[in-house]
């Protein structure tokens, strides 16, 4: 009997304690569903609530809240149902920091802590921001195509949604190091819908019209989400693209891109929702309020090793 | 079946409430409850949390459970939400009634944001013109806003009765060009840095700490809206030009000037929902409203508009909409993976238009019994 009595208490114990697990709502809010880099950041949110569920005793439960398009209105809307649906800390890309700014605030003041990654809202009460810096991230890509360029030739650069600040921070960082290079003009920054598709035509149209460019910042790899995006011999333009996702690496292999920047979208995810369940259960801030991620350039030397991480960074 | 209860059956609009209501039952039993922290106004005006002590004798945040869904600040803010697009429906019911359509409203939106952004910065505290006396800034502001929408609305329509060309083809030309004016205007970026009294008179909270401007300016659209339709000679002429423009025609009516009319309606439904989101959020860049036009046309049509015209109220298109945004709010509540979100909206809208046909037909029939 008493060989029974024990693995069943302790069961009953078992069960006892699993049930009285606080259940902890933390909101996600990206700028776009579509877009696969925010689908990494979601995997890595996800897996970050599962490790920190077992170090914490806790049932942390990613609630992702994203637009299907980017919506400034719909995502200030998404955070405020978060904070009274019960979440309990909320991360955020902002698709237009002015705009997310009061709701932001809001949710902070309501007392539940805010923190953005990839694309910031740096006037609102948000305890930290994970990303990176968008000026280097636009000279880092201008730099590396100089080098692949020689120091000569015409860019085209690929800017994406006209309206993202982040976006447009790159761009400037891309005009700073450009302007370095007597050898090297910018033709122009060529803007368009964020869909794999709208990127390659506007390649395609940009190509057709100016066909004595010899090189492409693309400061997003928005149209290496396609195949055969570049339609031109491998070397003959040359390319350096952010963002390095399975579908763009294929390029690296066929050597039509020799360098992709990597942004580490998986730990915008991770890495925010590691800080929140800080601040909120060990009441831990971080100690800067900016927290900048490395791009990892990816060559034909890396390529393999980097592409095994999308097995884990991609939904299941 | 009793009198009241049979008069409200006979109620055009009671097939929405009753899908409103039973969505707040639903909500209401499944949502659960939410811990939320308690607040008070403090001698300084200001909003503060509340503080309690626990058995241990700390000093401690006070919370208080609530229904998620059944709860004042939910409410507050789910006729936030369904304002904007339900002020819009109110005005693109007029173009469907007329058996019209416009596919411009998110541009108009977006441009009649921007351009009344432009106008609150230039009186905003690090604009040209910071010393204005506020209420001349916000005035000028708003008129910008909603004057701008106005112009855009009465193009539209002035160049479809002069050009007599399908409002689809218009209107999805001037979706394109007015977002474009919108980009050029801005250069991409976003505006704000608007005159403070602009922002505290939209966003002005009660003691409970609930915002409802948006919601007393979307009734005030309503009840316009209902009036015009109703109880206006006005009115009737647009249901008249939806129902059969030829024989509006010949009975005398100036049908040019009623789709002028309903264009215009349109294009300052879109500035009056633009305005009061540009006081709510504080900003503005042309990508704002993309999408809106689906929306709102969607709303307009879950409200019992038809889309082949002559059919439609002013009442049907807010429900509409708010029916659209209590199931966008319930699956946050009730934590439905948000994948799925557009599959359900989706399908409500069609069980919606199904519905409502079918409440249609077996009107038909009664009347028909009845005549014979």
């Amino acid at each position: 009997m008493k060989r029974l009595l024990l693995p069943v208490l302790s069961l009953v114990l078992a069960l006892s304690g699993h049930a009285a697990e606080r259940t902890l709502i933390i909101g996600l809010v990206a700028k776009s569903q579509g877009n696969p880099v925010f689908q990494a950041a979601r995997v890595g949110a996800q897996d970050a609530a599962k490790e920190l569920s077992a170090k914490h005793r806790l049932n942390i439960q990613i609630d992702w809240r994203t637009p299907n398009e980017e919506d400034a209105q719909k995502q200030a809307q998404a955070i405020e149902q978060l904070v009274l649906a019960g979440a309990e800390g909320i991360s955020v890309s902002c698709s237009d920091a002015n705009k997310l700014t009061d709701a932001i605030n809001r949710a902070v003041d309501n007392g539940v802590p805010v923190a953005t990654f990839d694309s910031d809202a740096p006037a609102s009460k948000r305890f930290v921001t994970y990303g990176v810096d968008d000026i280097e991230c636009g000279k880092q890509t201008m730099e590396e195509l100089a080098k692949v360029m020689h120091g000569k030739g015409v860019v085209a650069v690929l800017a994406g949604n006209q309206n993202a600040p982040n976006l447009q921070k790159r761009v400037q960082g891309v005009r700073e190091v450009a302007a370095k290079f007597p050898g090297i003009t910018i033709r122009d920054v060529y803007y368009h819908k964020e869909t794999p598709q709208d990127a390659a035509a506007k390649v395609e149209q940009v190509m057709q019209a100016n066909p004595d460019i010899t090189g492409w910042a693309m400061i997003g790899g928005w149209p290496l989400f396609t195949e055969n995006a570049l339609k031109w011999a491998p070397g003959t333009v040359q390319c350096v693209a952010v963002d390095a996702l399975p579908a763009q690496l294929a390029y690296i292999r066929s050597g039509h891109v020799p360098v992709l920047l990597a942004q580490q979208c998986y730990e915008w995810g991770h890495r925010t929702v590691e800080l929140l369940i800080a601040k909120i259960i060990e009441r831990k801030n971080p100690p800067a309020v900016k927290e900048i991620s490395a791009l990892i350039p990816v060559t034909k030397d890396n390529v393999d090793a980097f592409g095994k991480n999308w097995d884990k960074w991609l939904p299941k | 079946m009793s009198s009241p209860l049979r008069h409200l059956f006979r109620f055009q609009e009671s097939g929405l409430l009753l899908v409103i209501l039973a969505l707040g039952v639903l909500l209401t039993v499944f949502s659960g409850t939410v811990r939320t922290p308690v607040f008070e106004i403090g001698p300084d005006g200001a909003r503060q949390r509340v503080f309690t002590t626990n058995d241990a004798g700390e000093r401690v945040p006070a919370f208080v459970e609530k229904n998620k869904f059944l709860n004042a600040q939910n409410l507050a803010q789910l006729a936030k939400d369904t304002s904007f697009i339900a002020i819009m429906a109110v005005g693109m019911l007029f173009v469907i009634i007329t058996g019209g359509i416009d596919l411009s409203v998110g541009s108009i939106y977006a441009l009649a944001s921007v351009v009344g952004a432009l106008t609150f910065q230039h009186f905003g505290p690090a604009g040209a013109a910071a010393g204005t006396a506020p209420a001349v800034a916000v005035l000028l502001g708003a008129l910008a806003c909603v004057g701008t929408a106005a112009l855009c609305g009465l193009a539209n329509g002035g160049l479809l009765v002069a050009l007599g060309v399908h409002p689809f083809i218009i209107t999805m030309g001037a979706m394109e060009i007015l977002r474009g004016i919108a980009f050029v205007v801005t250069n991409g970026q976003s505006i704000g840095g608007f005159p403070p009294l602009f922002r505290e008179l939209v966003r002005k909270e009660t003691s409970a700490g609930l915002s409802l401007v948006p919601l007393a300016v979307m009734l005030v659209v309503l009840v316009v809206g209902w009036i015009f339709l109703s109880r206006l000679a006005a009115g009737r002429r647009v249901y008249a030009v939806g129902g059969n423009e030829l024989a509006s025609r010949f009975s005398g009516i100036r049908v040019e000037r009623v789709k002028l009319g309903v264009y215009l309606m349109s294009g300052l439904s879109a500035g009056i929902a633009a305005l009061i989101a540009l006081g709510y959020y504080g900003s503005a860049s042309s990508g704002d409203g993309q999408g809106y036009e689906l929306s709102v046309i969607a709303a307009a049509v879950v409200g019992g508009a038809s889309l082949t015209g002559g059919r439609g109220t002013a009442l049907g298109a807010v429900l509409g909409a708010l029916i659209i945004q209590m199931i966008s709010s319930g699956i946050v509540i009730l934590g439905i993976d948000q994948n799925y979100s557009r599959v359900i909206i989706g399908a409500v809208i069609i069980i919606a238009v199904v519905l409502d046909k079918f409440n249609s037909w077996l009107a038909k029939r009664r009347l028909t019994a009845k005549a014979g």
